[in-house]
């Protein structure tokens, strides 16, 4: 058996010798999803990863001058095919950037055996936040827990919740449930009544029965943690059935202009909570028209650009560039190895200099990383619909992290329990 | 002349019955198995033991048995997705509630759950045939999809609903989770399936499969010469819900790592019932080949345009990689309706005539 593991490693280690070889580059995979039942929220998030990457590379010559290769792998949103292409890539990437929660779930623990970090921005596991038990895995810069907070903030203005009722409609998946420690500690200690509303992978496009349901319930707000088709399902029938929108709020995945675009007028008032907001005045969204737009290098188009998702593509993509180049200056190479990335991505610094220095100018709030937090919380915007695009309902907006750090502490260790052996950071101080 | 047949002489019932009675399929065989125990093992990396070998070995075998129930008990099923969930959420269950359990044992056990779920789904077989069968089947698919989602009980209260594989070992080495390494789980899965296989074709040439067989091709008939229907078909019901959920509880502790219920949706149905019909109803070798187009193919034409240094986009690789399986599926069926196991059984009769055909 020995000799086999020999020969195997022999293996990987010619291989990752004869890649080396080739010509120097940063190598950031992205598993992709520009077709399948989710592509047409796909498609606008990678066009900005791309695009934001494709003008690094022709304006500064990538990172530390080492051109990023940011190719992509496409999965359809499928987990079998996000595997593959995780496998395909792992013996040449610095980071992985799974782009499922389902995907984010099986690659998780693999991560931390081939130490490379997973890199899943405003997704995946909220207990991802404790970096001593999840060493390699980031979600920054906020995750789904640090979303139900701001939200629930956000209704507390409004007035006081205390006998209120509030429906909670999210898919039926492990991404719709991910929120739902979080609110049902708000809805004790608030004294408001939340009623969860599932609704099946299969019901997207069909919501009758569970806006019935809301309308027999008559909840003062609804909150959404929808994905995909299920977004535009819940907003046409939330118009079909008068309910007012503007007590009805979404997670920023939830908050994709070309949902709201199908109802248009009838959608005012619409709420999303969100950590990235379109600014087509941002020297970056200038750089981007000059180096890759008008060479033809995008695969987007004006009216796409100007919307809150290919905006968050850009985002996702300048915090890995940041992370990157923080490694590049700590350990003084150009060319760095997943373990001085994951370094990099702990170490983040998002100062609002910093964001300006980047041409980042109000699209994105000020955060930190570091070793023991690896989301950074750096808050959010309500952001509502106008009726033609998004704007900013609020000022900037934090989540009291304090408020549910036992859970997530808690939620961590269990995972580390169950996956024993799981290697966790002892350096980390708290 | 390779296939000559000739002088091959059989001189007791015993040489006569044996498993392969023709000396090249033997020696052929015994390359497959050579190939399977011991070159690839030495050859693979660890994404082709990821993405090909391990995965096509899982499938196959979910597809086999689809193909006893399906292929030679004629009783069309569209639950084997679900039977594969009862599977893997079972072995989730033994190996939580026993930690002390080998983990060989806890998947072979978890098939047993599978069967006798299967069974109990299978019993309106007795009044209702073919296509309402079918319909009948898909009831067990939704409802115990529905199941894996609500009975939070079988994901252990989980916050995200989905199940994951802890790290298991066995005399020392990690079998399953994210500590086990490829090779070693290759193993485990090839000797399963290998184990299974050996069973499946010695039970379709028993007494069993003749049961089987005569039921699918005319139930009347074969309640006339006495044969016994409720048995027949919920044997076959059994016995290829064993082998369906033993192939769950591999798909998941062997291979995936973690499971979500949707997983075992109707696409995965279809996508066993695919292999199952394009590699051939009714055979045990087709199973194989099926699962080598269906699930193999893609993973390797993905590959290709890397390969061969053609600059292409990965979402446009995508779209052609479905186009060109789903044209050679048709093309499969258009040139040989009952599969590619009985394309190679005309091969391998042109074969033994070779060089002189009559």
């Amino acid at each position: 058996m020995t000799r086999f593991t020999k020969m195997a490693v022999a293996a990987v280690v010619a291989g990752i010798a004869a890649t080396s070889a080739l010509a120097q580059e940063l190598y950031t995979p992205n598993l992709a999803y520009r077709t399948g039942p989710f592509a047409a929220t796909g498609i606008p998030l990678m066009n900005g990863q791309a695009d934001y990457f494709t003008m690094l590379n022709a304006r500064d010559g990538g990172i530390g001058g080492v051109p990023v290769n940011a190719e992509e792998c496409e999965t359809g949103y499928s987990t079998e095919k996000g595997v593959e292409c995780y496998e395909k890539t792992k013996d040449r990437s610095i980071v992985t950037q799974p782009w499922s929660t389902g995907i984010t779930l099986q690659v998780l623990p693999k991560t931390n055996v081939d130490e490379i970090p997973i890199l899943a921005p405003g997704y995946g596991f909220s207990p991802m936040m404790d970096g001593e038990t999840f060493q390699w895995a980031f979600n920054i810069p906020a995750g789904y827990w640090d979303a139900a907070d701001m939200i629930i903030q956000y209704l507390e203005e409004q007035g006081d919740l205390e006998g209120k009722k509030i429906a909670f409609l999210h898919l039926d998946h492990p991404f719709g449930k991910e929120p739902l420690p979080v609110l049902e500690m708000h809805a004790e200690n608030k004294g408001f009544e939340l009623v969860p509303i599932p609704v099946g992978l299969k019901e997207m496009q069909n919501q009758s029965a569970q806006w019935l349901q809301i309308r027999r319930e008559r909840p003062d707000y609804v909150v959404m943690w929808g994905w995909g088709a299920m977004n535009a399902g819940a907003i046409t029938e939330a118009v079909k059935t008068k309910f007012p929108m503007e007590n009805f709020l979404g997670v920023w995945w939830a908050g994709h202009d070309a949902d709201l675009k199908i109802v248009g007028e009838d959608g005012k008032g619409y709420k999303s909570i969100s950590w990235s907001f379109p600014n087509p005045d941002a020297p970056v969204m200038q750089d981007i028209q000059t180096h890759v737009v008008e060479p033809g290098l995008t695969q987007s188009n004006p009216e796409e650009m100007a919307g809150v998702f290919y905006s968050r593509g850009i985002i996702i993509s300048a915090i890995l560039g940041e992370g990157i180049r923080v490694a590049q200056e700590e350990f003084d190479t150009a060319e760095i190895s997943p373990s001085q990335l994951r370094w990099g991505l702990e170490n983040i610094n998002m100062t609002e200099e910093r964001i300006a220095e980047l041409g980042l100018d109000g699209m994105v709030p000020p955060f930190q990383t570091s070793c023991s937090d690896h989301t950074g919380n750096s808050g959010g915007w309500m952001l509502e619909w106008d009726g033609e695009k998004f704007v900013k309902a609020s000022e900037l907006m934090t989540a009291n992290v304090e408020g549910y750090a036992d859970i997530v502490s808690a939620k961590a260790d269990e995972y580390a329990e169950a996956n024993q052996p799981w290697a966790v950071n002892e350096d980390c101080e708290s | 002349m390779l296939y000559r047949t000739a002088g091959q002489f059989k001189t007791s019932y015993r040489a006569d019955q044996a498993l392969f009675p023709v000396r090249q399929d033997a020696f052929l065989l015994g390359v497959i198995l050579v190939l399977a125990w011991v070159v690839f093992p030495l050859v693979a990396t660890e994404f082709a033991f990821q993405t090909l070998l391990i995965p096509v070995l899982i499938y196959s075998l979910a597809a086999l048995g689809l193909n006893i129930l399906t292929g030679y008990a004629g009783q069309l099923s569209l639950g084997t997705a679900a039977f594969m969930g009862v599977g893997a959420y079972a072995c989730y269950k033994l190996i939580t509630l026993m930690p002390w359990m080998n983990p060989i044992i806890a998947i072979l056990l978890s098939g047993v759950f599978s069967a006798g779920v299967g069974v109990a789904f299978g019993i309106p077989s007795l009044r209702i045939k073919g296509f309402y069968l079918a319909i009948a089947t898909l009831a067990a698919q939704f409802f115990l999809v529905w199941l894996f989602e609500k009975w939070s009980w079988l994901y252990n209260d989980n916050a995200s609903g989905a199940i994951q594989v802890p790290n298991l070992e066995m005399f020392g080495v990690y079998i399953a989770g994210p500590q086990a390494s490829s090779t070693i789980q290759y193993y485990v899965v090839l000797f399963i399936v290998c184990l299974l296989t050996w069973m499946c074709i010695n039970l379709t040439r028993g007494t069993l499969g003749r049961t089987w067989k005569a039921t699918r091709d005319m139930d009347i008939a074969a309640e006339l010469i006495g044969i016994n229907l409720m048995k027949s078909k919920l044997t076959a019901f059994a016995i290829s819900s064993y082998i369906v959920g033993v192939s769950g509880a591999l798909f998941v502790f062997m291979w995936r790592g973690a499971a979500e219920p949707n997983l075992f949706d109707i696409p995965l149905s279809f996508r066993i019932l695919f292999i199952a019909i394009i590699g051939g109803l009714g055979s045990i070798m087709g199973n194989y080949l099926g699962a080598i187009l269906i699930v193999g193919l893609p993973v390797v034409l993905n590959l290709l345009p890397n390969a061969l240094g053609i600059p292409i986009d990965s979402a446009t690789v995508e779209h052609l990689n479905i186009m060109i399986v789903g044209s050679l599926i048709i093309f499969f069926l258009i040139v040989e309706p009952h599969g590619l196991a009985q394309l190679w059984r005309l091969i391998r009769e042109k074969l033994i005539l070779w060089p002189f055909p009559h």
